[in-house]
C-alpha cells in the first residue's frame, strides 16, 4: 500500500507575517485564517482553485493566535494576543464583529466552541482557562475561570459530543474538566510529555484524545471507565517517537478516516494511519505519508476537511496555507 | 509553593511565575563605591554573597530588598511578594514582638559597658480577631464561635498579649458608614453617573483586582468606606493610643484574618502612619496561622480556659459575642438594604428573598412598590461573578444600585487564610459547619451598638469632620499598566 500527499494548492495568505492558524468551517466550504498580521481571513473555492473571500481586521490590536467557527457555522471565533476574544458573526457572504469578550489578563491563545454552541472555552497565558455562556440574545457571560494550569495554556478542545473540554499547557500537562455542582472542575491531570503540550484533538467518538508536544512526540491518550469518585481515568495508549524533528505544533485526527495528520517546526507535514488489527490497548500507528519541505519554515497548524475525506490544510510562519489531498493508492 | 492569595489575586499579574525576574521594573538603588572595578563575587556555603577584591579582601555584599508597598505600587509581578509577607506579616513577626517584651527593661551593651534602656522596643500588643477567623477555630476544635473567642482570648493574653478586640465591633462603623455612604450616592445619582451601584469595599483581593485591571473605570463605584480591619487600624492607633498615653508606634497591632489579601491591605500607604512611621494594623495572620501559633505551643482551645472579652472594642451581651445579620462576609447588602429601604422609602424590611441568578454566588435582593423596582441590589463572590459583573457595568448593562463584591467563592467564611479540613473532611461539609458557627451568634443591629454611637459623639465628633472622613473612609489608586516585550510568550 502505498500512501502519498500532494499539493492542491499554495496561498499566500498572511504576507510578510506568520499565518499561525487555520479552521474548517462545520460544511468544508469555508477556510478561515489567522495570522500575525492582526486578521482574520476567509477562504472559499471558486472553480478549481481557492480564493480569499473576506479579510475580517479592525477587530484585534495585535496577532490573532487561533480561530474557530461555531457548529452552526453561523459565529466565528477568534482569540488575539490583545487578550480579547472576538465574536463575529456571518450575515450573506460577510462577517460584522457581534462581541468582544474581555477579562483574560493577557494574550488569548485559543478559543473552542462545545457541540451544543452554548459554550464557549478560552484560554491564556495568565494559565486560566474559561468558560463562557451564551445566551439567545447572544451575550456572554463567564460561566467559570479554572486554574488548574501552573503556566501558559496554549490550546483547549472540547470533546466531540459531551460537554468535557480539555487543555493543553506550558507546564507539560493535559488538563479535562467537567461541570461538577454549578462550577467547573479539573477531573482529569494527563502527565506525560516532558515539555510543552502545543495541541490537542479527539477522534470521531471522543474515546482517544491525541496530544503533541515540545519533547517532539505525539501521545494517543484513552478513556477507561473511572476507579473510584468523579475523577475521569485516561492514560496514555501510545507514544510517536523519532518521527519529528522538533517541536510538534499541532495534531488532526481526520473525523472520517481516522488519518492523524501532524504539523512540525521541522517543516514537514506528516500523516499517520492505525493499524486497525492492533489491540485497542495498545495501538499502533505507522507514518502514511510526509511532505519534508511542506513550508520553508515552521508549520504551525494541519487541519482535516470535515465533509471531504483526505483535504488537508496546513499554515506556517512564512504565512502560508498549502492544501494537500491525502490519497491512499491501493 | 503553592501561593496563599485568593484567586483573584493570582490570576493577575500579580502573581505570575512565568517572568518574574524580567518583569520586575522596580529600580534597586545601588551604592557606586570609588575604586577598583575588577573583583570576584562568590557565594558563600551559607548563600550569602562575597565581593573578592584583586588583594584577595573580602566584603560581604548587601542583599537589594523590595518591599510589599513597592509590590503594590507596581504592575508587575509580586512573586517576591510572598516572601516578604512572610518576612513582616507573620505569627514569626508577633512571636518575636512578644519575645522582645519579655526582655527585662535594662540591658547591657558588651562594648562600652553601658546601661541602655530598651523601652522603645517595648510595645503594648493588641490583637483584634474577626468573626469568621473565630469560627474557623470553633470549628476546627468543636466549640461554639463565642467559647472560642473567649478561650483565644486567653491564650493570647497568656502569650503576653495585652488586649483581644473583635473585629465585629469595627465593622459596626463599617456598616453605618456603607449605609450613610449609600444614602448620600442615592441622592445624587442624578448628577453623578458614577454614583451607582455602590461597591463594597471590604475584599483586599477585589480592590487590588480593581486598580489594577479596571483603574479609573471601577474605582470611583466602589465605597470608600474602610473594612473592619481598617476601622479597627482607626481605633487602636488613634482612639486607643490617645487613651492609653501611647504613641501609635509604642502599639503593636495584629489582625486575625481568614484572608491572605488582608496582609496585603494592611500594607497599603493609605494606612500608613507618615508622621508615627508606623502602620495601622502592623501585622495580619490567618485563621491558619493561629492553629499553627497553638500547635507551635503544644497548646489545644479545648484545653484552655475562657476569659471574658476585652471590654473595650468588642461587641459582645454578658460573656456571647454578638455579630451581624446578613452574609457571612460582613452583611453589607443587608445592612445598606434594610436601610436605604426605610430611610429612602419609607418600607420596613423585614425578612430579605434572596434571588439566585446563574450560580450559588451570584443572588439578588429587589425592593418593588406598585410593580417599580426601587431597589436592586446584588452579592457576586468569586472570580467569574466579579467578571460578570465588571462586564455588565462596561456595557452600561448593570441594573444594580448595590452590589457586596467578595474575591472568594462562598465569601470570607471560605477564606484563603481559614483553617483548612483535617485529612478525611470534607471541604464542603467543614464550610456548612463554619457558617453554622458563625451564624449561631446572635446579630446585633449596627444602630443599638450603644458603645459605637457614644464614640461617634466623644471621638469622631471632637476630632472635626475632615479628620473624622480620613479616620473612616479611605481611598483607591489606578496601577499604570506597563507593558514589556520581554513577557512575550507565542
Amino acid at each position: 500500500m502505498k500512501e502519498a500527499l500532494s499539493l492542491v494548492q499554495r496561498l499566500s495568505a498572511h504576507p510578510d507575517s506568520r499565518c499561525w492558524f487555520v479552521s474548517w468551517s462545520p460544511n468544508g466550504t469555508l477556510l478561515a485564517s489567522c495570522g500575525g498580521d492582526k486578521t482574520i481571513r476567509i477562504w472559499g473555492k471558486e472553480g478549481d482553485s481557492w480564493i480569499c473571500k473576506n479579510v475580517l481586521q479592525d477587530g484585534h490590536q495585535r496577532t490573532v493566535r487561533k480561530v474557530a467557527w461555531s457548529p452552526c457555522g453561523n459565529y466565528l471565533a477568534s482569540a488575539s494576543f490583545d487578550a480579547t476574544t472576538c465574536i463575529w458573526k456571518k450575515k450573506n457572504d460577510d462577517f460584522e464583529s457581534l462581541t468582544v469578550l474581555e477579562g483574560h489578563e493577557n494574550e488569548v491563545k485559543c478559543v473552542a466552541w462545545a457541540p451544543s454552541g452554548n459554550l464557549l472555552a478560552t484560554c491564556s497565558r495568565d494559565k486560566s482557562v474559561w468558560v463562557w455562556e451564551v445566551d439567545e440574545e447572544d451575550e456572554y457571560e463567564c460561566v467559570t475561570v479554572v486554574n488548574s494550569h501552573t503556566q501558559d495554556v496554549k490550546h483547549v478542545v472540547w470533546h466531540p459530543t459531551q460537554e468535557l473540554l480539555a487543555s493543553a499547557s506550558y507546564d507539560n500537562n493535559i488538563c479535562l474538566y467537567k461541570e461538577e455542582d454549578d462550577d467547573w472542575e479539573c477531573r482529569a491531570t494527563l502527565q506525560g510529555h516532558t515539555s510543552t503540550v502545543w495541541s490537542l484533538c479527539f477522534d470521531a467518538a471522543g474515546q482517544r484524545l491525541a496530544s503533541c508536544s515540545d519533547d517532539r512526540t505525539v501521545k494517543i491518550w484513552r478513556e477507561y471507565p473511572a476507579e473510584s469518585g468523579p475523577d475521569l481515568s485516561w492514560k496514555c495508549v501510545c507514544t510517536l517517537s523519532g518521527y519529528h524533528g522538533r517541536t510538534v505544533y499541532d495534531v488532526s485526527w481526520c473525523q472520517l478516516t481516522g488519518a492523524l495528520a501532524t504539523a512540525c517546526g521541522d517543516d514537514a507535514v506528516r500523516v499517520f494511519k492505525e493499524d486497525e488489527t492492533a489491540n485497542p490497548d495498545e495501538p499502533v500507528f505507522s507514518l502514511a505519508a510526509q511532505v519534508a519541505r511542506a513550508h520553508n519554515q515552521d508549520v504551525n497548524c494541519v487541519s482535516w476537511n470535515p465533509k471531504e475525506a483526505g483535504l488537508l490544510a496546513s499554515c506556517s510562519d512564512n504565512g502560508e496555507i498549502a492544501i494537500w489531498r491525502f490519497q491512499e493508492e491501493e | 509553593m503553592a501561593s496563599h492569595f485568593s484567586g483573584v489575586l493570582q490570576l493577575t499579574d500579580l502573581d505570575d511565575f512565568i517572568t518574574p525576574s524580567q518583569e520586575c521594573v522596580k529600580p534597586v538603588k545601588v551604592e557606586k563605591k570609588q575604586g577598583k572595578s575588577v573583583a570576584k563575587i562568590q557565594i558563600e556555603d551559607d548563600g550569602s554573597y562575597v565581593q573578592v577584591n584583586k588583594d584577595g579582601g573580602k566584603q560581604k555584599l548587601e542583599k537589594a530588598k523590595i518591599t510589599l508597598n513597592d509590590c503594590l505600587a507596581c504592575s508587575g509581578c509580586i512573586t517576591s511578594a510572598e516572601s516578604v509577607l512572610i518576612t513582616q506579616q507573620s505569627h514569626e513577626e508577633l512571636f518575636k514582638v512578644l519575645r522582645r517584651n519579655k526582655v527585662p527593661d535594662i540591658i547591657f551593651t558588651c562594648d562600652s559597658f553601658q546601661l541602655q534602656a530598651n523601652e522603645t522596643e517595648q510595645k503594648t500588643v493588641v490583637v483584634s480577631v474577626s468573626p469568621q477567623a473565630r469560627a474557623s477555630l470553633a470549628a476546627h476544635y468543636n466549640l461554639s464561635s463565642s467559647e472560642a473567642g473567649r478561650r483565644l482570648t486567653s491564650f493570647f493574653k497568656g502569650l503576653g498579649v495585652h488586649h483581644v478586640f473583635d473585629t465585629s465591633f469595627s465593622r459596626t462603623f463599617s456598616l453605618l458608614e456603607s449605609q450613610r455612604e449609600f444614602v448620600e450616592r442615592f441622592q445624587r445619582k442624578q448628577q453623578d453617573s458614577k454614583a451607582l451601584p455602590m461597591l463594597t469595599s471590604a475584599c483586599p483581593g477585589w480592590i487590588c483586582y480593581a486598580e489594577k485591571t479596571h483603574g479609573e473605570y471601577i474605582l470611583p463605584y466602589i465605597s470608600t468606606t474602610r473594612s473592619p480591619q481598617q476601622m479597627m487600624g482607626s481605633l487602636v492607633k488613634s482612639y486607643f493610643a490617645g487613651q492609653q498615653g501611647l504613641s501609635p508606634q509604642q502599639i503593636y497591632h495584629v489582625a486575625v484574618m481568614p484572608c491572605f489579601d488582608k496582609k496585603l491591605e494592611a500594607s497599603r500607604s493609605d494606612f500608613y502612619l507618615t508622621n508615627a512611621e508606623t502602620r495601622e494594623v502592623d501585622c495580619v495572620i490567618t485563621s491558619g496561622e493561629v492553629l499553627k501559633m497553638l500547635e507551635e505551643e503544644n497548646v489545644s482551645l479545648n484545653d484552655l480556659e475562657s476569659a471574658a472579652p476585652d471590654t473595650m472594642f468588642s461587641s459582645f451581651c454578658g460573656d456571647e459575642f454578638l455579630s451581624h445579620a446578613g452574609s457571612g462576609s460582613g452583611g453589607y447588602l443587608h445592612h445598606v438594604f434594610t436601610y436605604a429601604a426605610k430611610h429612602l422609602f419609607g418600607e420596613e424590611v423585614k425578612n430579605l428573598t434572596y434571588k439566585t441568578l446563574r450560580n450559588k454566588d451570584f443572588q439578588e435582593v429587589s425592593l418593588e412598590k406598585d410593580g417599580v423596582v426601587l431597589l436592586c441590589f446584588a452579592s457576586a463572590y468569586g472570580f467569574r461573578n466579579i467578571q460578570n459583573l465588571v462586564q455588565k457595568l462596561k456595557r452600561g448593562k448593570s441594573p444594580y444600585h448595590f452590589v457586596e463584591v467578595m474575591a472568594c467563592p462562598s465569601g470570607c467564611l471560605n477564606g484563603g487564610g481559614q483553617v483548612k479540613p483535617s485529612t478525611g473532611q470534607n471541604q464542603k461539609e467543614l464550610l456548612q459547619k463554619v457558617e453554622d458557627l458563625y451564624k449561631a451568634e446572635r446579630p446585633l443591629l449596627p444602630e443599638d451598638d450603644a458603645r459605637v454611637a457614644e464614640l461617634y459623639q466623644s471621638w469622631l465628633n471632637s476630632v472635626g469632620d475632615e479628620r473624622a472622613k480620613e479616620l473612616l473612609h479611605t481611598q483607591y489608586h489606578t496601577v499604570e499598566k506597563m507593558t514589556n516585550g520581554l513577557t512575550m510568550k507565542w
